[in-house]
């Protein structure tokens, strides 16, 4: 039972990082139809931010993990404009390709600027905690309500406020929106800079237990890519449940059957709810 | 905006013209080059590094001493690496470039799974190279190709020692955690075949993907329930060093043993800040500072520190060694194109000066040199005296007289011939 | 639209001419190396541009089945069968693998297809890496036979282990391959292909059996993509997961979309000059893949229809060109 316990906890803490990546890239996916498999690479730079001002310059976690949020939004804006913008109106396929290539440039940048070997962020929350007959670092915990709190915050964004509304209004109809009087680039801008700040958040976060590499987002990326799929594009509670569903069955089946063929039970899982519901958990009509 | 395209069109070709004609820097008159071929970017970028810094010291030590003579002519010697990623087809490639463009006949390579591609072409008449392997991997030796030397003691070798230490220790339960990969896979099948013959037991065996996984709770939540006396662990060294801290925080007590990729100093500074407490009961192979006499160790570590900014690495150590010898053996073969006489010539300028080589490397047998293996482990915050292991010695005699040979710097020395290659 | 005008003709009979020779002139092994390998990967590219190209299914297990050949002849080689048999049974093996994936991926679409083929390729990744009885799990099977002679009348045996030899076999493989191709897209069925690519309601409106149409297509892509993986082991004599990694359906992608999709010249072109690019690049060393990661993004965004969309434009110009001038000659 006590294992268990573990293992969910496990599988919560993992499932709510995957949860808020997954969440920004589905922002993008399904309002901008941009397929950003760089998003993972976005959530490195996020991290490698994070360790500047904290190391470098001596900045408080927090003032830190702000300061990651601004920057790298910007980058994520600054993305959009170079390398996604010009590709509109072209097949998805090409603005696959210009991702892969924005990802192997970020993680070429972080190679030349911060080198390959491994780096820390000192562990803001060192505690242990035992709870139930497990045991908790403090910054697992803060992973987990931190994700819930800005979950909510994202949520309350996006239906409560004018801004918020216009992403969506996007998401549901391009062409309307834009007779409407909405600015589409500047709603592009915007989704870019929330995903991308979302990301640096989760790297914020994550950054203390692990440690910093330039090859880290790869995996991330295209996990939360899955995600994003399986929940149905541009469905927010899709990606969602969809992070948590991931983490959970990760952790067990990584625990309870076989670690090595982990990811088989997680691509499995995905493949099987695809073939039953091929536009994904909360998809609405045909990608 | 059309400016900008036009220009961004010459830089790119201006670039790609570059590469074009990019002029040979090294004159091919007298230079011995050497040849490298690794991961210098993706996750195993930093050994790839490692790797090459060694080479690099040995090249600069080389020529600092005025480089070596042969049939009355100078040489310098010249390092040319090439990045694979450990791709095959990429090693392949940079393999073939760096024995037909740049001369090399004497090519590294760090990682098992590149060096088996290129041990298919290193006997092609007119392109025959040295395949120098860098990899504790036993399989190369079972291929027998007469133009390979591999560098590191296989690590059946730590296996021998691990064994023996817990079997004093009276442990019984073993925890399995090991990466990945196909230095992983090997390191897990030889441990639990001779932890079982010793009468031990593994009670789980969880290895995970070291290279691309940070967390690891699920595997050690799994692995600690079934409450194990000690563990077997590790990958990289940083991620090996988030295992130990998450054993740890899981409530894990007992002992890890490491695989020999994971350094002790290495987690020491990045993952600890080298508060070495948070080690204790730590075994690994030993830190390189404890290889070799003070004197001759020291002013080294300071040149990688200082040179580039890491502390020193085992694969600084060997690959620096095994330069080192390779331009002795030109020198004593008296050629530095006849390869098959070079590595003939090896076990005749072995053991060296350890001012000159700071490794004891006692000979080459096979394709694999031999030289003992040390473990070493954290106790109370500190380094203990390390164990040295002679691994190729059968009887008492043969292992009193191989550790006469070396140079005693105070560390315990052990027999633990292993099958396969003692004599 | 089947007869190429004059100047097109004259430079693929010089192409072809100066392919059949080339061991004769190449400079040097290394040379004459990425030439074989850019060769092998322009096979597996031409059969990932006829079910993603013109058949409009972004299929990421592209690079699985190309693993998945060369495993099959890693292992069946390593057991004593000769490498002409185990190469077509490799294929099989493939396509019979990618009819049970089929099964399941062709029930979605679009995005939704990429990631169920990207979910079953990372599994077959996985498999490659942990069932170590069959595959050598991370280390792979290495130490594999070069191709089996050939007997040959008067000649003697044909030996594999040369570079010349390589090279004509995957050169020969690499004709038959756009051959074989060319003669599917410019058939009947070939066409049912592109009208799923352009609109599958239509074509399913208008009595095509798209599913069926689909596994079809599948089917020869993968059959061709496991023969080059096939030759792939053979040559490199070692296989290991990486030769089913993901990383080598992004390449082979890259190289389809620079080369220029739906054109059997663009998967050759690519193929081609990718890895040759790639070499030149190694100069900036630590800066290579930085430079690589802009060159993408700046080559999608100015030619999006890849360099044969380049060189098709300076075609149409140049044929505008002689029209013009013919139109004047006739004038005069």
């Amino acid at each position: 039972m006590e294992l268990f316990l573990q293992q969910l906890f496990n599988g919560i803490m993992f499932g709510s990082t995957y949860a808020i990546v997954a969440l920004g890239l589905t922002l993008v996916m399904g309002i901008l139809h941009i397929p950003n498999f760089a998003h993972g690479h976005l959530y490195m730079l996020g991290g490698y931010i994070t360790y500047f001002f904290i190391t470098n310059l001596g900045f408080g976690y927090w003032y830190s993990l702000l300061l990651s949020m601004v920057i790298l939004g910007f980058v994520g804006v600054v993305m959009e404009r170079i390398v996604f913008r010009p590709l509109t109106g072209q097949p998805p396929i090409n603005a696959f390709i210009a991702a892969i290539g924005a990802l192997i440039f970020l993680e070429s940048l972080a190679l030349v600027i911060w080198g390959p070997q491994g780096m820390r962020i000192p562990n803001p929350h060192p505690q242990i905690i035992k709870m139930f007959g497990i045991t908790m670092e403090a910054q697992r915990l803060l992973v987990v309500g931190g994700a819930a709190v800005l979950i909510v915050l994202l949520h309350l964004f996006l239906k409560k406020t004018t801004t918020g509304t216009t992403i969506e209004a996007v998401a549901q109809n391009r062409e309307g929106a834009m007779l409407t009087g909405i600015n589409v680039n500047r709603v592009s801008s915007m989704t870019f800079f929330i995903s991308s700040a979302t990301a640096a958040v989760a790297a914020s976060f994550l950054s203390p237990i692990f440690i910093l590499s330039p090859a880290m987002g790869a995996v991330l990326g295209m996990k939360a890519f899955i995600i994003v799929i399986l929940g149905g594009m541009g469905s927010v509670p899709g990606a969602i449940l969809g992070g948590y569903f991931l983490g959970l069955i990760e952790a067990l089946g990584g625990g309870y059957i076989s670690a090595e063929y982990k990811d088989v039970f997680a691509f499995g899982a995905l493949i099987l709810v695809l073939s039953i519901k091929p536009t994904g958990l909360f998809g609405k009509q045909e990608g | 905006m059309k400016k900008l395209k036009h220009l961004s069109f010459i830089l790119i070709a201006g670039l790609l013209a570059l590469g074009l004609f990019s002029p040979n820097v090294y004159a091919k008159g007298h230079t011995v080059m050497i040849g490298f071929t690794g991961p210098l970017s993706g996750p195993a970028a930093q050994y790839g590094r490692d790797n090459v810094n060694g080479l690099e010291m040995g090249i600069q030590d080389i020529n600092a001493a005025g480089g070596i003579t042969v049939g009355g002519k100078n040489y310098k010697f010249a390092l040319k690496t090439y990045d694979d990623h450990i791709d095959p087809t990429a090693a392949v490639n940079n393999a073939r470039r760096l024995r037909s463009r740049d001369g090399a006949r004497f090519i590294f390579n760090p990682v098992f799974n590149t060096i088996a591609p290129m041990m298919q072409i290193n006997q092609q008449k007119g392109s025959e190279f040295l395949m120098m392997a860098y990899t504790s991997a036993p399989e190369v030796d079972a291929m027998k190709n007469p133009n390979t030397i591999a560098i590191p003691p296989p690590f059946s070798v730590y296996v021998g020692s691990y064994v023996k230490y817990a079997l004093e220790k009276g442990w019984k339960k073993c925890a399995m955690v090991v990466t990945l990969g196909a230095y992983g896979d090997g390191w897990r099948k030889e441990f639990e075949s001779a932890w079982i013959k010793a009468g031990g037991e593994i009670v789980a065996d969880q290895p995970a993907n070291y290279y691309t996984e940070t967390d690891f709770s699920a595997q050690l939540s799994a692995a600690l329930a079934k409450k194990p006396d000690f563990m077997l662990i590790g990958g990289p060294s940083a991620t090996t060093g988030l295992v130990i801290e998450q054993a740890r925080n899981l409530g894990f007590k007992g002992e890890f043993f490491m695989v020999d990729q994971a350094k002790l100093n290495y987690i020491a500074e990045v993952n600890f800040n080298n508060d070495l407490t948070k080690m204790n009961g730590v075994t690994g192979t030993a830190r390189p500072r404890d290889l070799a006499e003070e004197e001759v160790i020291e002013p080294f570590l300071k040149r990688c520190l200082k040179d580039y900014g890491r502390s020193a690495t085992s694969e600084n150590l060997l690959n620096y060694g095994a330069i080192r010898i390779l331009a002795a053996a030109m020198e004593k073969a008296g050629t530095v194109e006849d390869i098959t006489a070079i590595k003939a010539a090896i076990p005749e300028v072995l053991p060296m000066d350890a001012k000159i080589n700071l490794l004891p490397f006692i000979d080459l047998w096979g394709s694999r040199f031999i030289l003992p293996g040390t473990i070493q482990k954290i106790e109370n915050g500190q380094y203990t005296v390390p164990t040295t292991t002679f691994w190729w010695t059968k009887s008492d005699a043969d292992f009193k007289k191989a550790v006469s040979s070396i140079p005693d710097i105070g560390n315990t020395n052990v027999n633990v011939p292993l099958e396969g290659y003692a004599k | 639209m089947f007869t190429k005008p004059i100047h097109t003709k004259l430079l693929l009979g010089f192409l072809f001419i100066a392919a059949l020779f080339l061991p004769l002139y190449v400079p040097d092994s290394y040379m004459f190396q990425i030439v074989i390998t850019s060769l092998l990967f322009a096979i597996a590219t031409s059969s990932m541009n006829l079910i993603l190209g013109y058949t409009g299914q972004a299929s990421l297990a592209h690079g699985a089945f190309f693993g998945v050949g060369a495993y099959v002849v890693a292992i069946m080689t390593k057991a004593g069968w000769s490498f002409w048999i185990a190469l077509p049974v490799s294929g099989l093996v493939a396509t019979g693998i990618g009819f049970f994936i089929g099964l399941f991926a062709f029930r979605t679409r679009g995005h939704f297809f990429a990631i169920v083929t990207l979910c079953f390729g990372v599994i077959l990744f996985q498999v490659a890496e942990n069932w170590i009885e069959v595959t050598g799990g991370q280390n792979g099977i290495f130490g594999l036979d070069s191709a089996t002679p050939i007997p040959f009348p008067f000649f003697g045996p044909i030996e594999f282990s040369s570079q010349p030899a390589q090279y004509y076999l995957v050169l020969a493989v690499l004709l038959l391959t756009l051959f074989v191709l060319h003669r599917v897209v410019y058939s009947i069925f070939g066409l049912t292909f592109m009208a799923i690519r352009n609109n599958e309601e239509l074509a399913d409106a208008l009595g095509i059996n798209t599913f069926a149409t689909k596994m079809v297509s599948f089917a020869i892509a993968n059959f061709i993509a496991a023969i080059a993986g096939g030759i792939y082991a053979t040559i490199l004599g070692a296989v290991s997961p990486s030769a089913i990694s993901i990383m080598i359906t992004f390449n082979f992608l890259i190289f389809l979309i620079l080369g220029g999709m739906a054109t059997l010249p663009g998967a050759v072109i690519g193929a081609f000059m990718i890895p040759i690019i790639m070499e030149f690049l190694q100069f900036m060393e630590n800066y290579r893949m930085l430079f690589f990661g802009a060159l993408l993004v700046v080559v999608i965004i100015w030619f999006p229809m890849g360099f044969f969309g380049g060189l098709k434009t300076i075609n149409q110009k140049i044929i505008a060109w002689r029209q013009s001038n013919t139109s004047e000659d006739s004038n005069a």
